[in-house]
């Protein structure tokens, strides 16, 4: 940097030694061409849509040149290939067709192509020896251009008429053609030299351009292709970096076109044009070209002379002389930036001339509103300096971002009277000092967001157990410090919509941050015993207080569905993280989020399943165990909760995911900081899963339809089950695993010592940041669960059991276990009555014993096997109709129903239930008018004096099948 | 074919044979079996002696099971033992041995010594105090369908095989020399009665539960099987109504074109137009049946002795109390 003051504010000489680079690897030094940077806006629209016309005609008369090739040696699988992409390549420029017309050039390939396959055609004995492919082509390719040539009928016409002209245009045309070919191929010094002698023999770079052409054509054909390509267009106002030869090639080929416009009267006006406009431009290049070329060579001389291997490039802004004011300041802005995006522009380069430029508006006193332009533009080469988006800006790139930025709305602070906006023109910008207020074009707030975004992409791609993670993450209170600058900026100026978005940079650098203020404050402890740090520090406000001011105005503001719907996901999660649980469910389930989150962007998804994980995490520091487990049951289910999280990629095989993929993915991680402890979650899902699970699975031992409340859960009993050797738990899984297997026997104490213990705290509970209140919610809960298990496995063992002992073995006080067993009486799920003068539990004994339970399970069963046995003695009878009526309101089904709610009353009225069902079932059928003959009807009642009786009925139902059968076999 | 309604005379030397072969090798399900040798003397099947089949694990592969078996007799030839291969016996487990194997294998004896039978032990009946020891033989009709291989619904009707046809049973006799007599005369005065007592054994709870548990488990694969034929015979029955449809339409077309005078349509392969499904086949659901109905004479057979104890045990408290 100093050094470009320093080329400021140095001697003249040092000024104008510049221009001039030797790198490493070029082959000769380069002048550089930033003095000779001098087009205007004006020219510079018109230019991109000539490069795109000559482009495409250059992809044209390429196409054609190769077609005629083809024809030459009558090779035509290629021509009609060639034919093909032709047509392709021509309705591509359309557009351009469009405006100027059919270039001739293809009028004549048409006429002439459809000519010479006409000849072809005609000779047959040319077409004999054809081999078989080419007469294919040949015939398929004169078909195509008979129906093809119908758009240009007149053109052809008109051509035929005078093949001259437009065959003289041609030849013009490709001579220009060769002409730009030459240089890339081999005669570089040549031409230019000669071209310069005859137009500029003085001209004093002339020779030094040849030599270097000569080692520099070789080496960089190839990016001289690149630059013939673009010669038409771009060429002359090529940055500073790109290399000497280039420049000469520009310049001599521009006085080739210059002699040639001299003669060139039959010219196409197009043409004329553009080489007039070419050769205007040439010619004040030269003319600048010329003025500094005495300088640059004492420069160039005084260089080699001291004989320096690598001299950096020193920028020359402004000739000698120049009176430095703002047009001119402005002007040169621009030339810089025409450079920008363009190959072989060095972008490090760039943003020191900036720099320099910046420094020398300051020097001159131009005002703070070209400073503001400046700063930017420095701003957005410096993000530039990345071509590609997906890598990360290097940090020490970024801090000088930061660092502009910092000072850019400095000095937006100072100057109340700066209007930026991106809808400001270029041209009506005012920077000049006056008394109107500047207006300048930019957006700040897209800097910042994209320095928001580099910043999250940094920390992304560093390593998050480094020191270095932890030295960028310092910088995220810059990052935030600037954010809220920019918002009191634009609380102040910036319309709604760029408020918003602001707003939301800020919840988003908030929402995940536990208050630890706040916090304190709230719990009331250490008020004294605080350092003067943090006490200036909880004098801040209070984030909840901001999360709230900050969401609601978007809520209230914004416009567009995204940035509400990820306020309304952060200020959730602010809640969450910080034990608001009501209000964060409350939110939740106001926003119906969860209704139309899979149709939301990836990101966005992301951050809702965090904002979910948080709920859940919430409500289980709450003790809302039902509540926890449902808010991650989704996340947790599926196994790739760290993907779902955004916190890192799973492993999987490629087939699946391609590396594209696989970077974008990559893309949307969250950083490390903003992570939410898998562990914890897993923890805590396993916890309140254990916590509904494993009563429910005792009060359902018997139940044949069981359900699974958490399948990960059940997963995580059946590996602790595969162990062949069980050891002292040590993963959090298997504490939770032991811990379930204690409470199944209702051993409360040692479920506790498993839950929480030394390992677990370190593991798991101390992360929260009420760690002592979880832990005793969770000792309460694992009391109450394991008695509640407890009654279930064992009351069968009891007649009564008095309350106290259930206390005392619970450690609960009595009102509690009175309630509980109240409650389980009511939901019918303890089949028992509660004694007051004695303060004891009777059990009514009606809990069908495993036996019991399992004759059930096979009478249901029979039912099916009856039933199904039934549905094939129906088809060979026939009766469809009936069969079917009966499928839909079958009596079986009605039995499942009625089995249900009976299972839970008991054995014995179950046994009656099912004999009343099954009386049902036959009176059923009977109504249905089910078409039996007698004998089959007894067998029905056989089977209902089956369950009725089970043991005499055994042998009736045998009856009953024998009859069966026979009557079966009877009907046929 | 003459041997149904034998005797099977079985010595105490093959029960004991059998037993310990259990004891040491088969643990739980696992089942054990071995050969069976004697041979036929008038119209009883004289079981004399047994060997085990070696337990062998996947390993070697090469171990050569007819080679053993040979070898095995040969050798006992040498110590002058009966050698002649008069069957095979298995151990079960709570009476599930109606099985495809046991078909098969039972098949496959039959087929080549006429008089094979199997004997089934089911040590844990034995366990509770009383010998379950079973001689089976494949009925003659369900020999016929196995070896025409034809376990079709028609097949089967036509045989008409039932599961309770398909093995029959031949009494078994235990009959020792007076040497062995003798020997059992003074065991059993020097044992105690207390050696007796499993037989008082009043629990059923455990025993009962397991007979359900694998009585449920063949109702749910007899269900499945049911279904599976449902299907079949409703797929069949729409097959045969398209067909039905199909030689209308074609008569119709044939009726037309000969009023306009044109040639019937040619005849078509109406088997090849219409495939019949694969019918499923019926062997299996017979046997799940079989299966069902053993388990059922076990339940019942416990069960009722069970009561018995019961009742027993009340009369005896009653007095006591």
């Amino acid at each position: 940097m100093s050094r470009f003051f320093a080329t400021g504010s140095d001697s003249e000489s040092e000024e104008s030694s510049s221009a001039e680079e030797i790198t490493p690897k070029a082959t000769g030094t380069a002048f550089n061409k930033q003095n000779l940077l001098l087009s205007d806006d004006e020219e510079d629209t018109k230019r991109v849509v000539r490069s795109a016309k000559d482009k495409r005609f250059e992809e044209l008369t390429n196409l054609i040149k190769t077609i005629r090739n083809a024809m030459k040696i009558r090779d035509m699988a290629k021509c009609l290939e060639e034919f093909e992409q032709l047509c392709r390549a021509f309705l591509k420029s359309k557009a351009i067709v469009d405006k100027e017309g059919v270039p001739p050039f293809y009028i004549r390939l048409l006429a002439d192509l459809e000519d010479y396959l006409n000849q072809l055609w005609e000779d047959k004995e040319g077409k004999k020896k054809m081999n078989k492919n080419n007469a294919k082509a040949l015939s398929s390719l004169r078909q195509k251009i008979r129906k093809y040539n119908r758009d240009f009928e007149t053109e052809i016409a008109n051509y035929k008429e005078n093949p001259e002209q437009s065959a003289e245009e041609e030849e013009e045309k490709e001579e220009a053609e060769s002409g730009s070919y030459s240089e890339s191929e081999d005669d570089g010094e040549g031409v230019t030299a000669k071209s310069f002698m005859k137009k500029k023999p003085a001209a004093e770079p002339a020779p030094e351009a040849s030599k270097f052409l000569k080692g520099a054509a070789d080496d960089e054909s190839e990016s001289d292709d690149d630059d013939d390509d673009e010669i038409w267009g771009s060429d002359s106002t090529d940055s500073g970096s790109e290399s000497e030869d280039n420049e000469g090639n520009a310049a001599s080929l521009a006085l080739a076109f210059l002699k040639k416009a001299q003669d060139g009267d039959r010219q196409a006006d197009r043409k004329k044009e553009e080489r007039k406009r070419r050769s205007k431009r040439k010619e004040r290049a030269e003319e600048e070209a010329e003025e500094e070329g005495l300088e640059q060579e004492g420069g160039e001389w005084e260089k080699v002379k001291g004989g320096v291997p690598l001299v950096k490039e020193k920028p020359k802004m402004f000739a000698k002389g120049t009176e430095i004011n703002i047009p001119v300041v402005v002007k040169k802005l621009n030339e810089i930036l025409q450079a920008r995006g363009k190959k072989g522009t060095d972008r490090a380069a760039q943003i020191e001339l900036l720099h320099a430029l910046a420094a020398i508006s300051e020097e001159n006193n131009l005002g703070q509103g070209i400073m503001v332009k400046i700063k930017f533009n420095i701003i957005a080469s410096l993000y530039d300096y990345n071509p590609n988006l997906a890598t990360f800006m290097k940090p020490d790139m970024w801090k000088k971002c930061l660092d502009c930025i910092d000072e850019l709305l400095d000095i937006l602070f100072e100057n109340s009277n700066i209007f930026i906006g991106e809808n400001i023109a270029e041209d009506s910008e005012s920077l000049a000092v006056s008394d109107q207020p500047f207006r300048v074009r930019g957006c700040i707030l897209t800097l910042v967001e994209r320095m928001d975004e580099e910043f999250t992409k940094i920390m992304q791609n560093t390593d998050p157990h480094s020191q270095e993670y932890v030295d960028n993450l310092k910088d995220e209170g810059r990052v935030c410090n600037i954010i809220d600058r920019l918002l009191q900026y634009l609380e102040n100026k910036g319309s709604t919509e760029e408020v918003c978005r602001v707003y939301l940079r800020r919840i988003m650098h908030t929402y995940y941050k536990f208050d630890y203020k706040t916090h304190r404050r709230c719990m009331g402890i250490q008020g004294e015993s605080k350092s003067e740090q943090d006490q200036e520090e909880s004098e801040g406000e209070d984030s909840a207080i901001i999360m709230d001011r900050l969401c609601k105005f978007i809520y209230a503001k914004d416009r567009t569905d995204r940035i509400r719907t990820c306020a309304i996901l952060c200020h959730i999660y602010h809640h969450a993280l910080h034990s608001r649980w009501y209000q964060a469910r409350d939110l939740m389930l106001m926003s119906h989020l969860q209704d139309n989150i899979q149709h939301a962007d990836p990101p966005v998804q992301i951050l809702y399943n965090r904002t979910m994980v948080q709920l859940g995490i919430c409500a289980f520091r709450q003790g809302m165990i039902k509540d926890a487990h449902n808010a991650l049951l989704d996340i947790q289910s599926s196994g790739r909760a760290k993907e779902l999280l955004g916190q890192g990629l799973l492993m999987r095989n490629m087939q699946e995911r391609n590396a594209e993929q696989e970077k974008i993915e990559k893309r949307r991680q969250v950083p490390f900081h903003m992570h939410i402890n898998l562990e914890l979650l897993e923890c805590v899902y396993l916890v309140s899963a254990m916590l509904l699970e494993i009563p429910y699975m005792a009060a359902h031992e018997f139940d044949a339809r069981r359900r699974m409340i958490s399948k990960q859960f059940h997963h995580q009993l059946r590996v602790g089950e595969r162990q062949p050797l069980l050891g002292p738990p040590e993963s959090m899984r298997e504490h939770v695993v032991a811990a379930s297997k204690a409470m199944k026997m209702g051993d409360w104490r040692t479920c506790h010592s498993f839950i929480i213990n030394e390992k677990m705290n370190s593991k798991v509970w101390d992360l929260f940041p009420e760690a002592q209140r979880v832990r005793e919610m969770l000792v309460r809960k694992i009391q109450e669960e394991s008695l509640r298990t407890y009654l279930f496995t064992y009351s069968s063992v009891y007649d009564s059991i008095s309350m106290e002992t259930l206390a005392e073995m619970f450690q609960l006080e009595l009102p509690t276990v009175h309630s509980i067993i109240s409650k389980m009486i009511i939901n019918e799920e303890l089949m028992a009555s509660l004694d007051q003068p004695t303060q004891t539990v009777v059990m009514h004994r009606t809990e069908p014993t495993s036996l019991q339970n399992m004759a059930l399970q096979l009478a249901e069963k029979l039912g099916g096997l009856v039933e199904n046995n039934e549905r094939v003695f129906d088809l060979k009878q026939g009766v469809y109709g009936s069969y079917f009526n009966r499928d839909q309101k079958g009596g079986y089904q009605q039995k499942q129903g009625y089995q249900r709610d009976s299972d839970q009353r008991g054995g014995y009225q179950q046994r009656q239930g099912y004999q009343r069902d099954s009386d049902q079932r036959g009176g059923y059928q009977q109504r249905q008018g089910y078409q039996r003959d007698s004998d089959q009807r007894g067998g029905y009642q056989q089977r209902q004096g089956y369950q009725r009786d089970q043991k005499g009925g055994y042998q009736q139902k045998q009856g009953y099948r024998g009859g069966y059968r026979s009557q079966n076999q009877s009907s046929y | 074919m003459g041997l149904s309604g034998r005797v099977t005379l079985v010595t105490l030397q093959v029960v004991m044979k059998i037993i310990k072969h259990y004891q040491e090798e088969g643990q739980g399900s696992e089942v054990v079996q071995g050969v069976l040798l004697g041979l036929v003397v008038e119209d009883r099947l004289e079981i004399t002696n047994c060997f085990p089949f070696p337990q062998h694990t996947e390993d070697d592969a090469d171990f050569d099971e007819v080679q053993y078996q040979m070898e095995m007799m040969r050798s006992l030839r040498h110590v002058n033992i009966d050698h002649l291969h008069v069957g095979w016996y298995q151990s079960t487990f709570y009476g599930s041995f109606v099985s495809r194997a046991l078909l098969d294998s039972q098949f496959s004896y039959q087929h080549a010594i006429e008089e094979s039978v199997v004997l089934i032990y089911d040590p844990i009946k034995t366990a509770q105090g009383s010998l379950s020891l079973k001689a089976y033989r494949l009925t003659p009709k369900l020999m016929e369908i196995c070896k025409e291989k034809d376990f079709s619904t028609e097949g089967l009707k036509k045989a008409s095989v039932g599961y309770e046809n398909m093995f029959e049973e031949v009494p078994i006799v235990i009959r020792n020399s007076h040497l062995i007599n003798v020997l059992l005369w003074e065991l059993e005065d020097k044992s105690t009665v207390a050696d007796k007592h499993e037989l008082l054994n009043l629990s059923s709870g455990s025993h009962l539960e397991k007979c359900l548990q694998m009585l449920m488990d063949r109702v749910d694969e007899m269900s499945q099987d049911i279904v599976k034929y449902n299907n079949y015979s409703r797929s069949l029955s729409k097959q045969q109504q398209q067909k039905h449809q199909y030689v209308q339409r074609r008569q119709q077309e044939n009726a037309q074109r000969q009023s306009r005078g044109e040639p019937p349509l040619p005849e078509e392969d109406l088997t090849k137009l219409f495939k019949p499904p694969q019918a499923p086949p019926r062997m299996d659901s017979l046997l799940i049946a079989g299966q069902i109905n053993t388990y059922c004479q076990t339940v019942k057979e416990f069960t009722s002795q069970n009561l018995g104890k019961l009742f027993m045990a009340e009369a005896l408290q009653g007095q006591g109390s």
